[in-house]
């Protein structure tokens, strides 16, 4: 009855938090052979929800990072890894926004919200691959992992550092340097990033000649 | 030429600083996440909002920015400044605005801040063994006393009186109280008060048994505390410096003896002075700590030392010496969905240490009863395993444990539902625990006489709002056994 009632409570928990996790979304997109890249165009609107379209107007400044990987169809391991930071500011004096892309070499002034989104949320023709490493009539796909306002390792290790502070030591210290650390109960968690954005291509190949 | 050696080095340190922040393989993206890039702005006033408990004070001084300041609106300092104000611990949420200042260019931050509880439940101790048929207990903690940003906590537990010859009720608690931050410096401030009113076991017959009837306890008392600064060396770590006073009262049988299964009695040593004593120590440690994510960690590492200095030139009854030292490190595996980790651990106690003051055999071997505020809940031998030497010694002045450790997500939630993640593990390990003197003489072979094992755990931990659960086998038997 015991094991049984364990079980459950377990089955429970797992159930609750998979509803609650990220899923990949599988997204039509489209690939060009340019030069000697593979580029990739599609849309990413999905990333912003009413508040990160809200907190784009702050005058703080919102990072999105596009992260691309390539997979052969039966394998976990990517045999392209790309990355793109895209970054706008409202500048509150001028009522302008100012926007820095992956491919533009000085940021540019955007009068409206909308448009900012529209260049924020927009793929055309990002390099993924070389086409050197997709041999030809190999299936692949592209996973494209996005993050608005990621943080990063050392700002999230500083952030969660006061959960292994407890209210300092008691007598003994021995005990400390030994089994768990996991010992605090009550805390909140500062996600990875403010939004995360997981696609999936479908499945594409180069044909032979 | 010194001049242009100078630069060599320069370049070389960017080009090596450059190369590590660059995932291998990848070309270089034209703008990086630290670029600045926006209009300036003159800081004209910070206002904030939200706290009714929290001294405002508190929350100005954690702030890296302040009015007169002058930067880019993508100045790093400008996004850090929300997560230096969740870093105090004290917020759910922290959000930013800006609005238009007195002239062109200045601008006014607004701060506004959702507090949460910062009430902590640390610890729960329950169970039942030979030596306490139940003990019940728990440490709480709050983290922002009054508003102030002072951790208080405490605990307490009481254990019921068992079968074991010599043992009576036993119950302990503490207080503590501490604050990591000294009116917003990186010197921080603790200290913590103890009393112990126990009943120590100890073998007076048999080798390995469990048997209450080869035990016997004698009752103690100990009330003390500690004091001490510490130091935030950097943002992940920090240096602690701390005095410890403790007073003793034990009633020791006179000339306690165990009786061995050939029949031959030998002498005991109970490490403590009979009647009152004082222990007064000096102590310093380090804890070093870059894991993201404390609880279910996929990277990062963890180091921590500390060495403890008795002596009678500060007061002590007591000349010793320990020293302990920590090391973990994580690596990720498959985008982090999993990780191999590798724990090591070990102390060393030198000289007339009091027993308390010595490695505990369930400090060392994680399926035995850790102690409670010191107070020893469980006669359980250890599981012999490898058949090594078996009358493990309860307690050591050379100890240590390795570990290594698989750890598999098997989920993650962002929160909304109360659940953060999930992860199974399995692990193994050996452990150790000697007295010095016993390893130099010997009348086994050496495989016999090595006083170390193996251990193996294996469960489920469940990161939630609520608290952090683990459901694991050394857990299920530390309890019950």
């Amino acid at each position: 009855m015991k094991r049984r009632l364990a079980v459950a409570v377990v089955l429970a928990l797992t159930s609750i938090a998979v509803a609650d996790d990220d899923t990949i979304e599988p997204v039509h997109m489209q690939f060009v052979e340019r030069g000697d890249d593979l580029v990739v165009s599609t849309k990413i609107q999905k990333l912003f929800d009413e508040a990160a379209y809200a907190a784009l107007g702050t005058g703080f400044e919102s990072t999105i990072v596009i992260n691309t990987f390539v997979y052969p169809q039966d394998s976990s391991e990517p045999i392209a890894v790309n990355k793109a930071v895209r970054k706008v500011v409202y500048d509150i004096w001028d009522e302008t926004y100012v926007v820095s892309l992956e491919n533009s070499s000085k940021p540019v002034r955007v009068k409206f919200q909308s448009e900012v989104l529209k260049l924020l949320t927009t793929i055309d023709n990002m390099p993924v691959a070389q086409l050197r490493d997709l041999p030809l009539g190999e299936i692949f796909y592209l996973r494209v992992n996005v993050l608005l306002n990621p943080v990063d390792k050392k700002t999230l290790a500083e952030v969660q550092r006061w959960l292994s502070q407890g209210t300092g030591g008691g007598l003994d210290r021995g005990g400390v340097f030994f089994g768990s650390f996991v010992s605090v109960f009550v805390h909140p968690k500062i996600a990875d990033a403010d939004r995360v954005l997981q696609l999936q291509s479908q499945p594409f190949y180069r044909p032979k000649p | 030429m010194r001049g242009l050696v100078a630069v060599l080095c320069v370049q070389l340190v960017c080009m090596a600083s450059a190369f590590a922040d660059e995932p291998a393989g990848e070309p270089s993206p034209p703008l990086h996440e630290d670029d600045e890039f926006g209009p300036l702005i003159a800081i004209e006033a910070i206002e904030i909002s939200g706290n009714t408990a929290t001294q405002t004070e508190i929350i100005r001084r954690a702030l890296p920015i302040a009015p007169g300041d002058i930067l880019h609106a993508s100045d790093r300092r400008l996004r850090d400044t929300r997560f230096k104000v969740l870093a105090l611990g004290y917020f759910r949420d922290v959000t930013l605005a800006m609005r238009k200042g007195s002239s062109r260019g200045r601008v006014v931050i607004e701060i506004h801040v959702v507090e949460r509880g910062t009430f902590v439940l640390n610890r729960l101790w329950f169970g039942t063994t030979n030596v306490s048929p139940y003990w019940l207990g728990a440490d709480v903690g709050e983290r922002n006393l009054l508003g102030l940003g002072i951790s208080i906590g405490g605990g307490m537990v009481y254990a019921a009186p068992g079968d074991v010859e010599g043992s009576r009720s036993q119950w302990a608690g503490e207080l503590r109280l501490a604050d990591p931050s000294l009116y917003g410096s990186r010197w921080g401030a603790y200290g913590s008060l103890t009393l112990v009113h126990g009943s120590q076991p100890f073998r007076i017959a048999g080798t390995s048994s469990d048997d209450p009837g080869d035990f016997q306890a004698y009752p103690y008392r100990r009330f003390g505390g500690r004091a001490g600064m510490t130091y935030d060396a950097t943002v992940l770590s920090r240096i602690s410096a701390g005095l410890r006073l403790e007073e003793i009262s034990a009633e020791l049988p006179v000339a306690p003896t165990q009786t061995l299964p050939s029949g031959q009695i030998e002498s005991i040593d109970l490490h403590l002075d009979p009647g009152s004593s004082r222990v007064v120590t000096a102590d310093l440690s380090i804890d070093r700590d870059t894991r993201a994510d404390p609880i279910l960690p996929h990277s990062g590492n963890r180091i921590m030392a500390a060495a403890e200095i008795g002596s009678a030139a500060i007061g002590s009854d007591y000349d010793f010496a320990t020293l302990f030292a920590r090391f973990d490190q994580w690596w990720p595996l498959r985008n982090e969905r999993s990780s191999i980790s590798f724990h090591i651990s070990g102390g060393v106690v030198v000289g007339d240490a009091p027993q308390f003051d010595r490695i505990y055999i369930a400090d060392v071997d994680p399926l035995l009863t850790p102690r409670a505020l010191g107070l020893v809940l469980s006669n359980a031998s250890p599981l012999d395993i490898l058949g090594t030497r078996a009358d493990k010694p309860m307690y050591g002045d050379l100890g240590g444990t390795v570990t290594l450790e698989y750890s598999q997500q098997i989920f993650r939630g962002s929160g909304k539902n109360r659940v953060y993640g999930g992860d199974w593990f399995v692990g193994v390990g050996a452990w150790g625990l000697a007295d010095a003197d016993e390893l130099k003489l010997r009348d086994a072979s050496v495989w016999n006489s090595l006083p170390i094992d193996l251990y193996g755990d294996a469960g489920v931990r469940v990161d939630t709002d609520l608290g952090i659960f683990e459901f694991t086998i050394s857990n299920a038997l530390g309890r019950f056994r």
